[in-house]
């Protein structure tokens, strides 16, 4: 019995070679988008990603971040925003948490831009850009916590 | 985390030209709205924007752009973006942008389209 707990357990401690992981906390400034581009960037390069997902990935999860911070925080810099990436054999996600106010991204109206442009407004083109990134975007407010989870599938 | 940094420089005919040096984010959006927003307040409309340095936009940036060049057309004027690298390129691609901007590496020719000479 004593034996077999240790082999499992060292068994679970043998690294997936197609499995990554990693995990960034930050407050929720705005001044430190460069950081979480920066982790998102620094993961990619790790595992090898071609360069053109790196982008769009990047840019991907910066507007998912960024709105959390206008929308669940209010702009205000005193939350917390928990990121983690994983990356599967075929897919990179992303499961982004916080303990702001409720926000669901898939509530957010498609934006138009010949609108937008007559009228001098911006609004929704994070969300839009996220969502023509990503090929999967969930949502779901559980426990005073929002959390999204977004999926890129990868084509290597 | 690299310098933002804005110029702004008047070159013929009423074309002013501003360049942009570093992110243009969320978080650094809002003082090239302002700069933009004081060159109309100086009836400035005719706006050459570089961004050859620019090495990141997000929507926030991209944003400015389309809050902007209704007003710079109504008075005359337009935006046009000169030498922006790939992965800028690439944001206003999927935003639709590329169609609706004039986006050029050449300044001569940003000028020619604005000046209309």
């Amino acid at each position: 019995m004593g034996d077999d707990s240790r082999e499992n357990t060292l068994r679970k401690q043998e690294p997936d070679k197609n499995k990554h992981h990693d995990r960034l906390t930050i407050s929720s400034d705005l001044k430190l988008l460069y950081l979480v581009r920066q982790f998102v960037v620094n993961f990619m390069r790790q595992i090898a990603l071609p360069a053109d997902y790196e982008n769009r990935i990047v840019l991907a999860v910066d507007e998912a971040v960024s709105n959390i911070i206008e929308h669940a925080y209010e702009s205000k810099a005193d939350g917390y925003i928990d990121i983690q990436i994983t990356r599967d054999k075929k897919q990179i996600s992303f499961s982004i948490t916080d303990w702001g106010k409720p926000f669901n991204p898939n509530k957010v109206k498609k934006p138009d831009i010949a609108k937008s442009i007559k009228s001098g407004t911006k609004g929704g083109l994070g969300i839009f850009l996220m969502k023509q990134i990503m090929d999967e975007v969930k949502y779901t407010f559980k426990s005073g916590q929002n959390h999204l989870y977004l999926v890129k599938y990868l084509t290597l | 985390m690299g310098d933002f940094q804005i110029n702004t420089q008047k070159l013929s005919e009423g074309v002013t030209s501003i360049s942009i040096k570093g992110f243009l984010d969320a978080y650094t959006y809002s003082e090239f709205e302002q700069t933009i927003n004081n060159l109309f307040n100086q009836k400035q409309y005719k706006l050459v924007v570089d961004m050859s340095n620019v090495d990141y936009i997000s929507s926030a940036g991209a944003g400015v752009f389309i809050g902007a060049i209704g007003l710079a057309q109504e008075n005359n004027g337009n935006i046009i973006i000169i030498r922006p690298k790939p992965g800028v390129k690439e944001v206003f691609d999927l935003l639709g942008l590329s169609q609706i901007f004039t986006i050029t590496n050449n300044l001569e020719s940003a000028i020619k389209t604005l000046t209309g000479k």
